[in-house]
Parts: C-alpha cells; sequence; structure tokens
C-alpha cells in the first residue's frame, strides 16, 4: 500500500466526534501483513472516547501496535500489510475509503514513537517542521506556533533560550517531549503513542506522565503501554489484547480491579505463561 | 487460579494469609480461656489472655508490615489487591476480636473475685455461637469461600438475638432483686455485649472475603 496523493482530500478538520462521543469506532477488523494469509488482528471491535487517554496493553506480539498503527495508517508503509475485514472510522469518516489520503488523515491523527526521534536540525525547526510542510511560511505565525507547543509539552521554560541549538543535544527525557510538542504543533485531534517511555528513566518517564494528563484536556491519546502501572496511572479506558484477538475493553479502573476475564486476570495480576 | 510467574509473590501473598489464619487461631484461643476461666473460676486462665494481648497486637504489626512489602515490592492489581487490602481488614477485625476477648477476661476476673454467681452458665449458649461465627468467617477467608461468608451474616442475626434475650434477662434481675450479685451480673452483660460485638466484627471478616471474591462492597448494605 502507499499513500494515494492525487486522491481527493476529506477534511477531518471541522469534523465532530458522533453525539455518543466516540471519535474512533473500530469495527470488526481484521489486519494481516501477509496479503491476508494470517490475520495479526482479528475481528477487532471497539469504540474510543473523545477526550480521553485509552490504553492498549497485551504481552508482546498480542497486535496492540499493529492496531495502533492501523489507526494513522502506518502499516501502510508495508506493501503485504492489508485490513482484511471491517473498517476504522474517525470523526465518522472511514480512514480506509479510497477517497482518504494517508498524510491528510496523519495531519489529524498524530504519533509519537518508542524511540524519541527529532530531527537532525534546531529545537525550533522540528517543532515548526510539520506546519512547513502544511505550506506556513509566515515567521510571526510558526514562531507562536513553537512557542505554545514546547509550552503545552512542558518543555518551553528549558529550551526557550536556545531554541536555535540542536534538538539532538537535549536529553532523552526532553527529545521525546520536543517529539510530542512536533506532534501536537500541526494541531491533531487524535495523538498515538507507542510506548512513548520505555527508553527513558523514571523522572522522564514521570514528566511524559504528567504532560499526558494535560494533553487529555485538548486531545484523544490512545497509548500503547507494557508499563501497566503506568496504564493504570495514565488512562481512563484499558483494552487488553491477546493473540490479535481484543480480550476485555473497559474503564481502566474496573481492568486493573476487577477484570471481567479470566485471561484479563492472569495478565495484569503477573500470571500469564 | 494459576500461579504468579513470579514464585516470591506467591510465597508473600501465603505468607500473609497465614499470619492472618495464625493470628485468627490465636484469638479464638483466647476468647476460649476467658470463657472457659469464667466457667471454672480460673482467675490465671483470664490473666493469661491478658498477657497475650501483646502477641495478639505485635501479629497485628507484623500483617501490616507483610501487607505495605506486597504492595511496595509487586505492585499487586485485581483479585491480588483484593486479598492484600482485605487481609489488613481482616487483621483489624481480628485485633479487636482479641481486645473484646481481654476485656471478658477482665471482667471473668471480677466476677471470679467477688464470688460464685451462677448466671454465669447463661453466657456460654451465645459463647458457642460467637466462637462458631468467627471460626466461619475465618474458614471463608481461608478458602476465600463467599457462601460460607454469607452464612456468617446469617449466623449473626442467632448471637444478636441471644444477646438481647441474655440482656433482657439480666437487666430484669438487676432491676428486680439487685442486692450483692448487682456488680457482678452487671459484667456478664458486658461480657454478653462483647460476645454480641465479636460477632459483628466477624461479619466484618465475613464481607471482607465478598469483597476479595466478587469485588462488591457489601458493607452498610
Amino acid at each position: 500500500m502507499t499513500d494515494t496523493l492525487d486522491s481527493p482530500i476529506l477534511d477531518f478538520q471541522d469534523a465532530q466526534a458522533p453525539a455518543d462521543g466516540t471519535i474512533i469506532k473500530i469495527d470488526d477488523l481484521s489486519f494481516s501483513y501477509d496479503m491476508g494469509k494470517t490475520n495479526t488482528l482479528r475481528n477487532i471491535s471497539l469504540d474510543i472516547p473523545a477526550g480521553k487517554v485509552t490504553a492498549f496493553i497485551g504481552p508482546s506480539g498480542c497486535g496492540k501496535s499493529t492496531l495502533l498503527r492501523c489507526l494513522n495508517r502506518m502499516n501502510d508503509l508495508v506493501d503485504t500489510a492489508k485490513v482484511t475485514t471491517g473498517q476504522i472510522d474517525i470523526l465518522g469518516q472511514n480512514i480506509y475509503a479510497p477517497d482518504v489520503e494517508a498524510i491528510e488523515l496523519r495531519k489529524h491523527v498524530g504519533m509519537v514513537f518508542q524511540k524519541y526521534n527529532p530531527f537532525p536540525k534546531s529545537i525550533y525547526e522540528n517543532v515548526a517542521y510539520g506546519l512547513r510542510v502544511q505550506g506556513i511560511k509566515k515567521k510571526s505565525v510558526l514562531d507562536q506556533a513553537v512557542e505554545e507547543s514546547l509550552r503545552k509539552s512542558a518543555l518551553w521554560s528549558e529550551v526557550k533560550d536556545r531554541l536555535n541549538t540542536s534538538a539532538l543535544g537535549l536529553s532523552g527525557g526532553q527529545q521525546q517531549r520536543l517529539c510530542i510538542a512536533r506532534t501536537i504543533a500541526v494541531k491533531p485531534q487524535i495523538v498515538l503513542m507507542d510506548e512513548p517511555c520505555s527508553a527513558l528513566d523514571p523522572i522522564a518517564t514521570a514528566r511524559i506522565e504528567e504532560l499526558i494528563a494535560e494533553l487529555r484536556q485538548e486531545f484523544t491519546i490512545v497509548i500503547v503501554t507494557h508499563n501497566m502501572q503506568q496504564a493504570t496511572r495514565v488512562s481512563d479506558r484499558t483494552a487488553f489484547f491477546y493473540l490479535g484477538e481484543l480480550i476485555e475493553y473497559d474503564n481502566t479502573t474496573k481492568v486493573f480491579g476487577n477484570p471481567s476475564k479470566k485471561q484479563t486476570e492472569d495478565y495484569v495480576s503477573g500470571r500469564f505463561g | 487460579m494459576s500461579g504468579h510467574i513470579l514464585k516470591t509473590y506467591d510465597e508473600d501473598l501465603r505468607q500473609l494469609k497465614d499470619s492472618v489464619l495464625e493470628m485468627g487461631a490465636n484469638v479464638i484461643k483466647g476468647m476460649e480461656s476467658a470463657v472457659k476461666g469464667l466457667m471454672e473460676g480460673d482467675r490465671e486462665l483470664c490473666a493469661d489472655v491478658i498477657d497475650d494481648d501483646e502477641v495478639i497486637d505485635a501479629a497485628e504489626k507484623k500483617i501490616d508490615e507483610q501487607g505495605m512489602s506486597i504492595l511496595l515490592r509487586y505492585n499487586p492489581v485485581a483479585s491480588d489487591l483484593r486479598l492484600v487490602l482485605s487481609s489488613i481488614n481482616v487483621c483489624r477485625s481480628i485485633e479487636r476480636i482479641g481486645d473484646h476477648a481481654v476485656n471478658i477476661a477482665k471482667r471473668s476476673r471480677k466476677i471470679i473475685k467477688a464470688g460464685s454467681c451462677e448466671e454465669v452458665r447463661l453466657i456460654e449458649p451465645l459463647f458457642v455461637e460467637a466462637r462458631q461465627i468467627v471460626k466461619s468467617a475465618l474458614e471463608s477467608y481461608a478458602d476465600v469461600d463467599e457462601q460460607t461468608a454469607m452464612k456468617v451474616v446469617e449466623l449473626d442475626r442467632k448471637v444478636d438475638d441471644l444477646h438481647k434475650i441474655l440482656s433482657k434477662g439480666l437487666s430484669s434481675k438487676i432491676a428486680e432483686e439487685g442486692g450483692d450479685d448487682t456488680e457482678s451480673l452487671l459484667n456478664i452483660l458486658f461480657i454478653s455485649r462483647s460476645l454480641e460485638r465479636i460477632g459483628d466484627l466477624a461479619v466484618n471478616i465475613a464481607e471482607d472475603v465478598v469483597f476479595i471474591t466478587s469485588a462488591e462492597d457489601i458493607r452498610h448494605s
């Protein structure tokens, strides 16, 4: 699959979450990395609420990161990847419809990765990058957006005096917050986070978790994490996956306090395997 | 339920539970000794119960430490978390049952010192029920058995009824007859009250067991 650059662009910017508050609706989704020979995800259905933090948990290989990457069509970059059944609606739009362009989608569904990956550019240019790609050139607009994004990412006070120095000179935790600033600079409605703290020390992790709590006011966040204490701390809803299937999806306090399924209980309490 | 991947976690949970059950067994022994001392006029037996309260208090502290250690080291969730929280609660109820055993022992010594009082025999049926309810509550905790726990709630009605009958009878006797036995009769009344409170504390234990099994908080319901 490749991005269809010439296809019409659907306008997500003005789209609103449906009245029931669901911003992402996943319906009977099956997904394959080998053109449908085997399904990595099988018949996943779940509704992700707007303005909340939803955590995906499960053992390695359960499909949680695959599902996350389905939400902004990152899997399109894999030639043999294919949605075999079902669909994903974001803000009421089927994101796998032929007339939806993946690049346009990703403006509204940003992503933060496991390993912080700032560009080898200045701090300022990292944050301004997405806006420049969108064609914004006016310095005052860029300045304002860079400051606003860095403030929201709780990084402004640490970098405001060295915006033109290399982003690679920042600490790991600062680089990850910079990546979050870069993601939110283009004002997505949804931020996907794929194990955003797995490469960070406990202090840097706490800062990111605090940041997630702040960002939830403005964005819908979906986070993949192996750290179950982190899922309990930062998320409102938790989905547990095992072997490509959704086993349980409920309020986080329910999933970790009194899960409905034995498989969930065994996994969250460390009995798995 | 299968064991944890981390075997030390299973072992620490098992030790916590064992400590609670051992404390419970010691408290039942205290109740038995206090009432036996009363029935047999054995003041030394009553004194032993009072002295042994230190053992119960030490057990309570040990269980708190074990519970805190598990919370710190393993970050328990779901039924494990409920087990740890409930074990600490159960230990608190057992400690209070121990305090009532001490109260019974202290009042028994006063009754014995005052001379024979045949109304002490009236305590026995209530004591038998109170002991049984504590045993049942601890069994429900040991087996994490919700059915047994719910029976404890029912058993408590019997304890309450026996206490009401006994206290009514003793109050009438004090009002009508008074005399030299008044102080002893009042002490028997207080012992009856302690046994009734022990029944309530056994119910608290049973409620904690229901919380472990179903995550349902049935207190005050």
